[in-house]
């Protein structure tokens, strides 16, 4: 996950909580390894290499599939699963110089999830597509992590709260009004000027461009790129971290408001999404 | 810093009728993907509480002498989360040969098989070993553990362990009860455990320090089996140990275990090894008889052991001391060092060093001159006898896939036996008396 | 005298038993545990290996237990 990952649970049973350290962690690592782009031989490096042709999924593959599709139609193509291969164009730790814009006009043409064919069975990208979870990999691995405690810990109430690199769950069987604070987990976010929240329950995910942006000429080119046209999305927030019943959405929230680049405080009022903006 | 508290439920997006928004079509999506993903979930639940198994294949080799082959089979499962079960068989084959305890000479030396039937020669000037044992062995340990209650201090081991060679059977019983202190950082345990053993070799016990009828130095069959007859003993001979075991583990930080334990292990009853034998030597050194060992019949050992174990940054030292003493004033000095060095993936090496050194038995001589008075005890085997001992070893893990792994170990393993000091007689200077044993075992693990 | 000897060679041991007797609060709080929870800290982390091992130093050594148990459970000593 190349990022820290724990799980919290509140109990004194150790033998309990080894048997759901083992559980939670294969799970994480059985989603890690299927959809890994890092990997060589896994699901996704076979999709991505099969050169036009028909590669057999599962049922979980259709299922995230159709969740990318969902957001791809809800965001008008700016949150697009097959826009990884912009990335070689920018580096943004030593960005050198920007890219010529016909090289990314011969990106853009293997871009495009509404180019993809894909059923419960299988699915064919065009040639030289590549896809990658990892807009939602995370924050699904959040979720089925959290699906695995809660079969266990909701017998004698056990709170938990799973942390897997900033994108977060958490679930509180005795208070579901959250009135009191003391219970509760107490989160720091990355910017430390948001402070921090107090989590009972639920999910929470943060988007931000922190860690990866670059000034050149006086603009600052952030980490999102359009899918569209090639180039960053102009003037995304610093970090949004927005809160939903379940991580995956809090992560889809937060992808789309910053990808909505300056309007991104319109977006999630008129959505009456529950958010921290960092400008 | 602001603390912000925020209402982290999903609001009614239902007042909003003018549209379908884009949260309920995503939050639609968003259930629909996770409830349909639900069943590979549950499914990894059903492995769970399962059984954990580990098999290990050993292949064991002295320069020389004894080789070994033996696999082990482990089970184990939690029951009721902190019941754990666990079932171990065994099987060993053993061949080669053991020294029987004369010592070398200069000419031909010819032996009388353990049973009588038949016999051996060795060669002058080389050390006398019996190959006559070639047995297999099967072994069955069963072990339950688990708290006195479910929110108990208190943990509780049975065990049980059967053991059956052709010769040789054994059967023992052992209780444990253990309580933890101080939020668990101090665990205090003691056990018991009591074992019955018999040995019932072919062609019975010998008649400790009677002499051992050879062949060749009777004129007919007859008359040996009747001299050969008349040093054996009984047809079964049994042995009872009892032994206790105390032992205090404290976490010392968040890096640091230590443990102590003290032992006393009583064993009675025969404890004599039927198969050695004894040189009776005159004064230019050269062996006139050879005679049964006989042992005393009880012995009690005392132990003390301490461990340390150690995570540094990437690797864990696991460094333990042992020191016993018994009636039959054998004391020993174990020092144990294993590190293991974490690498990549989930594998790592571990190299291992142990040194041991034990004080001869006061029973224990080399050979018995022949002036001398044949005292009440004596064996010459040189496992009782002034020796120490070097183990060198490596083993390598490796995770074979995300529920398997394997590891592959090599020792070696070299044991010098020392003098005495008794006055060597003369004629005997040429000669190794103390030969060394060198042993090589490799080891390959795997967990599934 | 010879036992006055043999007793000396546990004194090492004993300070070690002694200079942890004074520490009746020592240890770590539950969740400072991650490093002793790995396997590879657990008191017997290689049971297979000390089983062998055992077995092997029982049937070429004098001396058994310490760790564990001393029987035997085999004719090979």
């Amino acid at each position: 996950m190349a990022s820290p990952c724990e799980v919290l649970i509140k109990t004194q049973d150790k033998i309990f909580c080894e048997k759901l350290a083992q559980l939670t962690t294969s799970e994480v690592s059985r989603i890690e390894n299927k959809y890994s782009r890092y990997k060589t031989t896994n699901l996704l490096s076979q999709i991505n290499s099969s050169n036009g042709g028909s590669i057999e999924i599962d049922n979980e593959t259709f299922q995230l599939l159709n969740y990318a599709k969902e957001i791809f139609d809800l965001s008008d193509g700016l949150f697009d699963i097959s826009s990884g291969v912009l990335g070689k164009f920018w580096t943004f730790k030593n960005q050198i110089h920007i890219p010529d814009n016909q090289d990314i006009k011969k990106a853009l043409s293997q871009i495009g999830f509404n180019k993809i064919n894909y059923t419960g069975k299988n699915i064919s990208l065009p040639k030289g597509m590549k896809i990658d979870f990892g807009g939602i990999g995370k924050e699904y691995a959040v979720d089925q992590v959290a699906k695995i405690l809660n079969a266990h810990c909701k017998i004698k109430s056990d709170n938990f709260l799973v942390n897997l690199g900033g994108d977060l769950f958490a679930k509180d069987y005795n208070n579901t009004d959250d009135e009191l604070q003391n219970e509760a987990w107490k989160v720091g976010l990355e910017n430390p000027k948001s402070g921090y929240i107090n989590l009972l329950n639920g999910a929470v995910a943060t988007s931000g461009t922190s860690q990866r942006s670059f000034i050149q000429n006086g603009k600052t080119y952030s980490h999102l790129l359009n899918p569209k046209t090639g180039w960053p999305i102009e003037n995304p927030p610093s970090s949004v971290t927005c809160f939903a019943e379940t991580c995956v959405l809090a992560g889809t929230y937060s992808s789309l408001a910053m990808l909505q680049g300056s309007d991104a405080e319109s977006f999630l009022e008129s959505e009456e999404i529950e958010h921290i903006l960092v400008r | 810093m602001q603390l912000i508290n925020k209402h982290n439920s999903l609001k009614n997006s239902a007042n909003d009728s003018k549209r379908i928004s884009l949260k309920s079509k995503l939050a639609i999506a968003a259930t629909g993907l996770l409830s349909a993903t639900a069943t590979e979930t549950i499914a990894n639940e059903a492995t769970d509480e399962g059984w954990y198994f580990s098999a290990s294949v050993l292949a064991y080799s002295e320069t020389d002498r004894v080789s070994a082959v033996e696999v082990i089979f482990n089970a184990e499962t939690t029951i009721d989360e902190t019941g754990k079960l666990n079932i171990k068989f065994v099987l060993d084959s053993l061949t080669g040969a053991s020294a029987n305890g004369a010592i070398t000479q200069n000419t031909l030396q010819t032996f009388s098989r353990p049973s009588g039937n038949g016999q051996y020669n060795i060669a002058a000037g080389t050390t006398p070993l019996d190959d006559t044992f070639k047995d297999t062995r099967a072994q069955l340990n069963l072990s339950w553990s688990n708290l006195l209650s479910p929110e108990s201090d208190y943990q509780y081991t049975l065990g049980t362990n059967i053991s059956k060679e052709y010769d040789f059977q054994s059967i023992s019983l052992s209780a444990e009860l253990a309580k933890g202190f101080n939020q668990k950082n101090t665990t205090i345990s003691g056990g018991f455990s009591v074992a019955a053993e018999e040995y019932n070799p072919k062609g019975s016990t010998p008649i400790g320090l009677t002499s051992m009828a050879i062949r060749d130095n009777y004129p007919t069959e007859d008359v040996y089996d009747l001299a050969f007859d008349a040093t054996r003993g009984s047809t079964s001979e049994a042995i009872n140990s009892a032994e206790l075991l105390l032992g205090w583990t404290q976490v010392v930080n968040r890096s640091t275990l230590m443990q102590f334990n003290y032992g006393y292990a009583d064993k009675s009853g025969y404890l004599t090894d039927p198969f050695k034998i004894v040189s009776v030597v005159n004064a230019s050194g050269i062996t006139q008889d050879y005679i049964y060992e006989n042992r005393p019949e009880s012995r009690t050992q005392h132990s003390l052991f301490g461990l340390v174990k150690k995570h540094l940054n990437e690797s864990i030292i696991d460094f333990s001391y042992r020191f016993t003493s018994d009636d039959w004033e054998i004391d020993t000095h174990t020092l144990d060092l294993h590190w293991k060095l974490f690498a990549d993936g989930g594998s790592f090496w571990e190299p291992h060093v142990r040194f041991y050194q034990q004080s001869a038995a006061d029973f224990y001589s080399t050979y018995l001159d022949q002036s001398e008075e044949v005292p009440p005890f004596i064996s010459a085997d040189y496992r009782i006898g002034e020796m120490s001992s070097i183990t060198l070893g490596l083993k390598y893990g490796f995770e074979v896939n995300k529920d398997q792994r394997a590891e592959v170990r090599l020792e070696y393993y070299r044991q010098t036996p020392k003098s005495v000091g008794t006055e060597r007689v003369a004629g005997l200077e040429n000669l190794d008396l103390y030969p060394e044993l060198d042993a090589v075992y490799l080891q390959v693990n795997y967990y599934f | 005298m010879r036992n006055l000897f043999r007793k000396a060679k546990l004194l090492p041991l004993l300070a070690m038993i002694v200079t942890l007797g004074g520490c009746s609060s020592m240890g770590v709080e539950p969740w400072d545990r991650d490093l002793l929870a790995k396997s590879s800290m657990a008191i017997n982390a290689s049971p297979l290996d000390q089983s062998i091992d055992d077995h092997i130093y029982f049937s070429k050594e004098a001396a058994s237990g310490g760790r564990s148990f001393a029987g035997g459970g085999c004719g090979c000593n």
